[in-house]
């Protein structure tokens, strides 16, 4: 976040990429595309490229991170060193650790893990293109993973940030906007009872900014969802 | 074989895709595959809603193996113990065949004798605890060790296609392939027979369990049959 | 499905259709899997390239960036190769630092392409004894199907295939030009089943078979690497056998290469 700038990154309402204020990018999602994980799924969202890996419930590992009466999500965020056009180093670093750790905390609130005691159910999140709005990327791409693993959940977990460029609030900023905007919010929601998973904010907002970009992010997430429902009806035929 | 019969007789009309989180509209009594928020009924699992005998289930389309007491099984050893063996049976966790439970005589320390790490036998699921443990028997029916032909691993929740409607589509795949097929409530799957045949009933059986949700599956796989 | 535990069952039956020739996915013995590539498709890199081969499926991305070249060699570019096996990949395969498996992977890969001299180390010289361009090759495994080692390769030949040196961006020259490359490595690799070889195992038969041997041709037929691996043993014969063999049952894998260069 730069904060204040002197790039135009909107004009007349419209965005250096053509969008409007509350328009999504293209978002792409395929459903079971990996054959050994027990779940998966690709997912594009502008120019970012993920995918997301499930395997379990299985036998949890390390023992001592076990529970006696549910199971544990271990959900692991990485991005590939090609990722990025600054060549990333490849391996695990504080950032990648935080985003995983708020992932694996979101999904336990929908996963029914109190079916699964001592289990783990391991969710691997892989950005190979980076362009903004990766960890919304790719905890939608888990989501998606865990329903077509068959992991029994309360919900799916859409996830689509907001933020604000040029004094306007605007949905899913891309990375011209998230390096030169003025706030970044993203936001993750439980579809069946709106209720909240993951929030985070960087940058300023006013308290009517705050709930106008509250608003525009909810609605991409509700958007989201159509398009994670329809990715896993197309894998599995619809209605039979 | 009494187990084998596919419930999948569904009536085609009862069958909707349903994913995690979706409302049930049912007056029945909640069965697998769901959970309840204010009293309401909802999918639990990306699967099948099936509201039948009282009851609204939603299967599972994918996911892996729950014991149930009774079910039968393949099982493969992965651990030898003084008195026990661990058992792969393609469940969240490895299941536990005491010494008891074999039939065999077996002095302390001396298990590897009867089977060692990769044997394969066909047992009963017959005891599964409330914290989720459970324990498979060698003793029941026909249960016994596996001395040749291969298994195949596929999806539990495919088991039904393979077996098909009153057992049509493995009776089959048996006849056509002149093997002996053990279909295991856990996904594994035994076939013996000459090496040929094995395979082919082997890639009928893995196209089932890849294809499962397309049409027309039965007749790619009578096609296959045939050559 | 999860393929931790092979049965003995599984072992037998594989050996004895190698035996006549043949594989429990109906393959012959000295046949590859379907092989399909895809180039180009990450913008973040210089270059890039999915294979899909059978079930296994490798990523390759490649960056280059400006370094300093080797004290022994002033004028030559230099490279570096790393594998990641992602824990989406495999169940086995479990987050943390690299293992032996990874790290054997990621040399063999390597070898092929730096011992066979495939790049032209010496056009990636920007400025003599100061600055060179240095390759990052690096190799995203998504999906362990069996036969990590020829899907990298393949994978980092289709992305090299498609790499422009980032002149402009970097500030070197006016204009991007292709990464040059001197010959085509190809790797082949065998099992040991029983006692028979079997060309490109797959996740179950590596699981059974008790040695492995990979072996890379150029295209003139010509060998630029090989390496045994896993604690069985190779008879003499076998070893010539499978060389020979794989200047042969390359041909499907370099016209799928030949295929995306357009």
């Amino acid at each position: 976040m730069a904060g204040q700038t002197d790039m135009k990154l909107i004009k007349d309402g419209v965005r250096l990429d053509g969008r409007k204020a509350d328009e999504l990018r293209e978002v792409k999602i395929v459903a079971g595309v990996l054959d050994n994980a027990n779940g998966s799924c690709y997912l594009e969202w502008g120019n970012n490229k993920v995918y997301a890996g499930v395997f379990g419930p299985m036998e949890c590992h390390p023992r001592h991170k076990q529970k006696a009466d549910r199971a544990i999500v271990q959900a692991r965020y990485t991005m590939a060193p090609f990722s990025v056009n600054d060549r990333k180093r490849p391996g695990y670093d504080r950032r990648s650790s935080e985003i995983s750790y708020i992932v694996s905390q979101a999904f336990e609130k929908v996963v029914m893990v109190e079916e699964f005691p001592k289990a783990s159910i391991r969710v691997d999140m892989q950005v190979v293109e980076a362009h903004a709005g990766t960890r919304c990327a790719a905890l939608t791409a888990a989501s998606v993973a865990l329903a077509d693993a068959g992991i029994p959940m309360r919900d799916m977990i859409p996830s689509c940030a907001a933020g604000k460029v040029n004094d306007v609030v605007v949905l899913d900023l891309n990375k011209e906007e998230d390096n030169y905007g003025q706030a970044d919010l993203p936001l993750a929601i439980i579809p069946s009872t709106g209720e909240i998973v993951l929030l985070q904010l960087d940058g300023h907002l006013t308290p009517d900014e705050f709930e106008q970009a509250l608003d525009l992010a909810t609605s991409g997430c509700m958007d989201l969802y159509k398009k994670m429902r329809l990715a896993l009806e197309n894998r599995y035929g619809g209605s039979a | 074989m009494g187990k084998e019969s596919s419930d999948k007789s569904d009536s085609v009309s009862s069958r909707k895709l349903v994913l995690p989180g979706d409302l049930l509209e049912t007056k029945s009594k909640p069965g697998r595959g769901i959970f309840r928020r204010d009293g309401k009924v909802h999918a639990s699992v990306l699967g099948y809603s099936s509201d039948q005998s009282g009851y609204m289930n939603v299967n599972a389309i994918t996911g892996g193996y729950t014991p149930k007491v009774g079910d039968k099984i393949v099982a493969i050893c992965v651990e030898t113990g003084p008195s026990v063996w661990r058992m792969d049976i393609g469940a969240a966790f490895n299941s536990t065949l005491h010494h008891s439970e074999s039939g065999w005589k077996v002095p302390f320390g001396d298990t590897a004798r009867f089977l060692t790490i990769g044997d394969a036998i066909w047992a009963e699921v017959f005891m599964v605890d409330a914290a989720g443990s459970h324990q498979i028997s060698l003793k029941k029916d026909d249960c016994r060790k596996l001395y040749s032909g291969t298994i195949v691993k596929i999806g539990p929740t495919n088991v039904p296609r393979v077996i098909g409607k009153q057992g049509s589509m493995i009776t089959a795949i048996r006849e056509k392939t002149q093997t002996r097929i053990l279909i295991g409530q856990n996904g594994h799957i035994w076939i013996d027979g000459k090496g040929k045949d094995i395979a082919t009933a082997q890639k009928a059986i893995e196209m089932i369990d890849n294809e499962a949700n397309s049409k027309g599956l039965t007749k790619k796989i009578e096609k296959l049959l045939e050559k | 499905m999860s393929n931790d535990s092979v049965s003995n069952l599984m072992r037998g039956h594989m050996e004895s259709l190698a035996k006549e020739g043949k594989r429990a996915d109906g393959r012959g013995i000295n046949e590859f899997r379907k092989v399909t590539i895809e180039t180009g498709m990450l913008n973040t890199a210089e270059g890039s390239a999915m294979v899909h081969l059978g079930n296994t499926k490798v990523l390759c991305g490649i960056k280059m960036l400006i370094g300093t070249p080797y004290g022994d060699s002033p004028g030559s570019g230099t490279m570096m190769t790393s594998t990641e096996l992602a824990p989406l990949a495999d169940q086995s395969f479990d987050p943390g630092p690299p293992r032996e498996q990874s790290i054997e992977l990621s040399r063999v890969v390597d070898r092929g392409i730096r011992e066979s001299r495939m790049i032209d180390f010496e056009g990636l010289c920007i400025e003599h004894g100061e600055k060179v361009w240095t390759v990052f090759i690096d190799l995203h495994i998504l999906d362990n199907g069996g036969n990590l080692f020829d899907c990298c390769t393949l994978a980092a030949a289709a992305a090299l295939s498609n790499t422009k040196i980032p002149n402009v961006q970097h500030g070197v020259a006016d204009k991007d030009v292709d990464l040059p490359i001197a010959c085509w490595p190809i790797s082949c690799t065998f099992g040991k089943l029983g006692d028979s070889i079997i060309l490109d195992p797959t996740s179950d038969e590596e699981e059974v078979m008790s040695a492995r041997f990979t072996v890379a041709h150029d295209e003139n037929g010509n060998l630029r690497a090989a390496q045994k691996g896993m604690n069985g043993a190779f008879t003499d014969a076998e070893i010539r056998e499978a060389v020979k063999t794989a200047r042969t049952s390359d041909k499907v894998l370099r016209e799928a290469l030949k295929g995306i260069q357009g």
